[in-house]
């Protein structure tokens, strides 16, 4: 698996993993992978939910490393 | 028992049974204690005590009059709320093993954060409640006020979606190619979970301290504090999303849990009511309400979390929400000042009145009415969420990609 790009957005709160993922992924080309590193426990939950609700896939299940938690997904 | 605890305490919840839970239990707070489930109020007497402390005197100031400053926050039940919500939402994040401090990146998150919060202080204590007494509670004790009080929030949280989305204010995240190195962090000796259980402990011996003592009001309200700051932390039920994730990208699950919530705890506030032979809690639906609730919008969304939300983040370890806190009491406080100092109450407050659905309509109207426009409004959610998307709205056909 070749990730393309990483958002690291540690840190960060709502809304801004959610609104930083979607617009990242508007930029990237169909196909490619994005890594993406949260640590507020609401994106946990919504980031995943958007990501499906706006057309993209995860390209594997979440990874829990430590109390961050890692995305993969395609654009 | 092991899987209760698993179920119970180690998962998060749906934030549809957290909500219905809260809506229950705020309900038989009500019957037990004849006040509601509110937080800034309490605010508001904390920064009139520091006020206090700097040598002010409040007896010319009406607001604190209208509040009530009677003791000390250790003695008010509204306080033991409050600090109860915290002890409960932090027993569940140390039980989780979750607390982090978690630092923002872009230094404009704090000064974001302490205007947000002074903004939102300042609009909930004009309305008379937060998205409490004058939302979740307020709906259920047939308060017109609250209704004015949600819709004028949804207009606020619109413009205040519209501000965080320039640039200047949202700034910009650490993007890179490839991918970086996430060492797998190694799973150490678990210290939280234990800290956690002492904590636990400690706060339910002083609850049955509070009934042995001769002070059952402030036991129950440790035990119903702790029980909803419990709620609000495992369902993680935001408040501020559920207004402003509409405007963003459509999601409206937090909407949708919390209208939910609020028809059972009407059906609930409803029974209490008619059993106990009860009034409801009326608040002054005036045009301080209207303007109240847009300010309150328009803040928690510049804070990123509103009077509860906040509660429980800053228990996570969000310390940025440390700033809001701040700036919730500073401007709860301000509003108190200009309440009768700079004139808020004659131009704004004066002219309105208490109105309530129950009063008004009797018990079988007014439940009516409410669940109707609940159930309206949770129509209007789901269509939201099904056709709402990011950067696009409502338009469709437009592609995901650039190309």
């Amino acid at each position: 698996m070749s990730i393309d790009y990483t958002l690291d957005i540690r840190g960060e709160s709502c809304p801004y993993p959610v609104v930083y993922t979607l617009e990242t992924l508007k930029g990237m080309k169909q196909g490619q992978l994005l890594q993406v590193i949260v640590d507020c426990p609401s994106a946990f939950r919504n980031v995943p939910e958007e990501v499906l609700k706006h057309g993209y896939t995860m390209a594997q299940e979440p990874e829990k490393n430590g109390r961050d938690m890692i995305f993969y997904i395609t654009a | 028992m092991r899987a209760l605890y698993r179920r119970w305490v180690l998962s998060y919840w749906s934030p549809y049974a957290a909500m219905a839970l809260a809506g229950i239990l705020s309900a038989v707070y009500f019957g037990i204690t004849k006040t509601v489930w509110a937080v800034t109020g309490e605010f508001t007497r904390l920064g009139g005590h520091v006020l206090e402390w700097f040598g002010a005197d409040l007896s010319d100031w009406s607001y604190f009059g209208l509040v009530g400053m009677n003791g000390t926050t250790w003695t008010r039940t509204d306080g033991w709320i409050v600090w109860g919500m915290f002890v409960g939402a932090l027993i569940m994040v140390l039980l989780n093993n979750n607390f982090k401090i978690r630092v923002p990146r872009q230094k404009r998150r704090w000064i974001q954060g302490f205007a947000g919060g002074i903004v939102a202080g300042f609009g909930a204590r004009m309305a008379l409640g937060c998205n409490l007494a004058a939302f979740f509670t307020g709906v259920p004790q047939f308060s017109l006020h609250a209704w004015i009080f949600m819709a004028a929030t949804g207009i606020g949280t619109y413009l205040g979606v519209k501000l965080i989305g320039t640039k200047w204010w949202k700034g910009k995240p650490a993007l890179s190619k490839g991918s970086i190195d996430t060492a797998s962090q190694p799973t150490k000796r678990k210290v939280q979970p234990i800290l956690g259980g002492i904590a636990a402990l400690l706060y339910a011996a002083l609850i049955v301290c509070f009934f042995a003592t001769g002070h059952p009001m402030l036991g129950v309200a440790a035990l119903f504090g702790a029980f909803f700051g419990i709620c609000i932390e495992r369902g993680q039920i935001c408040f501020t999303s559920a207004f402003r994730d509409m405007w963003i990208s459509g999601r409206a699950t937090m909407t949708k849990a919390i209208l939910a919530g609020m028809a059972v705890s009407s059906v609930a506030t409803l029974i209490i009511l008619l059993v106990n032979g009860m009034d409801p809690i009326t608040k002054i639906a005036a045009p301080s309400t209207l303007i109240g609730g847009i300010l309150f919008g328009l803040g928690i969304v510049m804070a990123g979390g509103c009077e509860t939300g906040m509660m429980y983040r800053l228990m996570e370890g969000q310390i940025v929400f440390l700033p809001v806190f701040l700036g919730n009491v500073i401007g709860a406080s301000f509003l108190a000042y200009a309440w009768d100092h700079m004139g808020v109450y004659d131009a704004l407050v004066a002219s309105g009145s208490k109105i309530n659905l129950f009063t008004a309509w009797g018990p079988a109207g007014a439940i009516a009415a409410t669940l109707i426009v609940l159930g309206l409004v949770f129509a209007i959610a789901a269509y939201w969420q099904k056709h709402y998307r990011f950067g696009t709205g409502f338009k469709r056909g437009e592609s995901h990609h650039v190309n």
